[in-house]
């Protein structure tokens, strides 16, 4: 008689392509963890030199301004390139390929992110950073430059972590996260939410959300969304019913998410 | 509230730099049938010595623009089962012309669906609605029976009729303007509204304003 599994395995039907909780896809490998460090690297690289700058010629005033304005447009751009990627290319698109389908699945399965660990869920960023930040760090030495670029840089690559944090229930998240959540400094769970609705159009920043409101009360998306439609012809995602590739999947949610 | 709402009032060009949005030709449409055509920023008399070389350094001018108070120009398009249409079919009645930028866009959509739900009230007015843009007979065929209009889409290929009409662009040119003319029963232009990304507005606007006239 075989002996039975040791392991319980998760109570949960799989479909074709759905992730189980303990799906290797979302375990970090030593390649995701060497890319976190080499972006930690470039960017603690310009925190030092924005501080020791800062510090030589005794002006904190406008590094600290220019880390200021870094967190803010990190939002910005975290919104961008989230509406690119959620309404153009494919997984076969050069380059993003690989994003854009990450991305296709967080929307029909938007708690995996809550189970990827941690360098899995942020190497590719990390990686972006340290191709855009280790040049700067070689070839520039401005402390207000520097200001700007470890807090942007910085805000980017951790922004998957607060997305992350955006999906994960306030029991499970500790006090500090849902403290900067509640203040707005941090993209909060409801904001984010908000983003999971068909058609999948709006909310797209996810390091503080506070560009939010503004771009979708404007129609920045639209009417971008409208230039490329006439420029060159292509319909963006949102446009169209979501298909069931982009739709969440609401049935069989494991019963330990659930749980939780 | 901020938002990108062109302020309501009956000028047809908002935006802040009058430059034309397309470019002149030689076949300006000059107008010698009606007295009442001007050009935007001119009152042009039809002579034979009417120099275009001249005027066309007039940066904006020269276009003929269908403002409040004038009577457009008589077009003939295509609707959506390929019949013509002139638009002297509409005489004796108010109509709604309503310029849109492309079928199956979230805000034309939205328009022709808000102008859809309050058909009746416009049919209560007396008034006939008709949409323009400039996707062919077929997008207009498979758009109206998509969301069921009950009212005329006319192909504008080419946007020539927008052209002579002056509908601006917005965003630099890059987007066809959203324009809507209300015309009373003698044809004559009572209301010009322009609001790209607030579209069902145009159907507030036109509404109170045929409830008045």
């Amino acid at each position: 008689m075989k002996p039975l599994l040791s392991r319980p395995s998760p109570t949960v039907v799989t479909a074709p392509d759905r992730p189980t909780l303990d799906d290797p896809s979302l375990r970090s490998t030593w390649s995701h963890r060497a890319w976190i460090a080499s972006g930690c690297t470039t960017v603690l690289i310009s925190l030092a030199k924005a501080i020791t700058g800062a510090g030589e010629s005794h002006r904190w005033l406008e590094p600290a301004l220019a880390g200021l304005v870094g967190y803010i447009l990190a939002d910005l751009g975290s919104g961008v390139y989230h509406w690119g990627i959620d309404n153009y290319g494919s997984a076969s698109t050069p380059i993003f390929g690989t994003q854009i389908e990450a991305f296709q699945g967080h929307h029909k399965w938007p708690w995996t992110i809550t189970r990827r660990q941690f360098a899995n869920n942020l190497h590719a960023l990390a990686r972006a950073v340290t191709f855009t930040v280790l040049p700067i760090d070689l070839a520039c030495n401005d402390p207000v430059f520097h200001g700007f670029v470890c807090v942007c840089s910085g805000c980017i690559m951790f922004s998957q972590q607060f997305h992350s944090w955006a999906h994960t229930t306030k029991s499970r998240l500790p006090p500090l996260v849902v403290a900067l959540q509640d203040m707005g400094l941090l993209v909060s769970r409801s904001q984010h939410a908000a983003h999971h609705h068909q058609p999948y159009n709006n909310n797209y920043c996810i390091v503080s959300g506070i560009w939010n409101e503004f771009l979708d009360q404007l129609m920045v998306f639209e009417a971008l969304e409208m230039i490329l439609f006439f420029k060159l012809g292509v319909r963006p995602r949102s446009w169209s019913e979501p298909n069931s590739d982009w739709t969440e999947e609401t049935k069989s949610i494991p019963s330990q998410i659930a749980a939780n | 509230m901020a938002s990108l709402t062109l302020p309501n009032h009956s000028l047809p060009s908002l935006l802040p730099s009058q430059k034309p949005t397309y470019p002149l030709s030689h076949n300006v449409p000059i107008f010698s049938k009606s007295s009442q055509s001007q050009f935007y920023g001119l009152q042009v008399s039809y002579s034979s010595s009417l120099s275009i070389p001249s005027l066309s350094s007039v940066k904006g001018s020269i276009f003929a623009k269908v403002n409040k108070g004038t009577a457009p120009p008589p077009f003939a398009l295509k609707d959506q089962d390929g019949r013509n249409v002139n638009l002297s079919k509409f005489k004796g009645k108010p109509v709604v012309v309503y310029f849109y930028p492309a079928d199956e866009t979230p805000g034309c959509t939205k328009q022709a669906c808000a102008f859809r739900d309050s058909y009746e009230k416009f049919k209560k007015a007396g008034a006939e609605v008709v949409g323009i843009s400039g996707d062919d007979p077929s997008s207009h065929k498979a758009f109206a029976k998509k969301y069921k209009l009950p009212f005329t889409l006319l192909s504008d290929e080419g946007n020539k009729v927008r052209k002579e009409w002056g509908v601006p662009a917005d965003l630099f040119g890059t987007l066809p303007g959203r324009q809507t003319y209300v015309l009373d029963k003698n044809g004559v232009v009572q209301l010009v509204y322009n609001n790209q990304f607030q579209p069902e507005k145009h159907i507030d606007e036109t509404l109170k304003l045929l409830q008045s006239i």
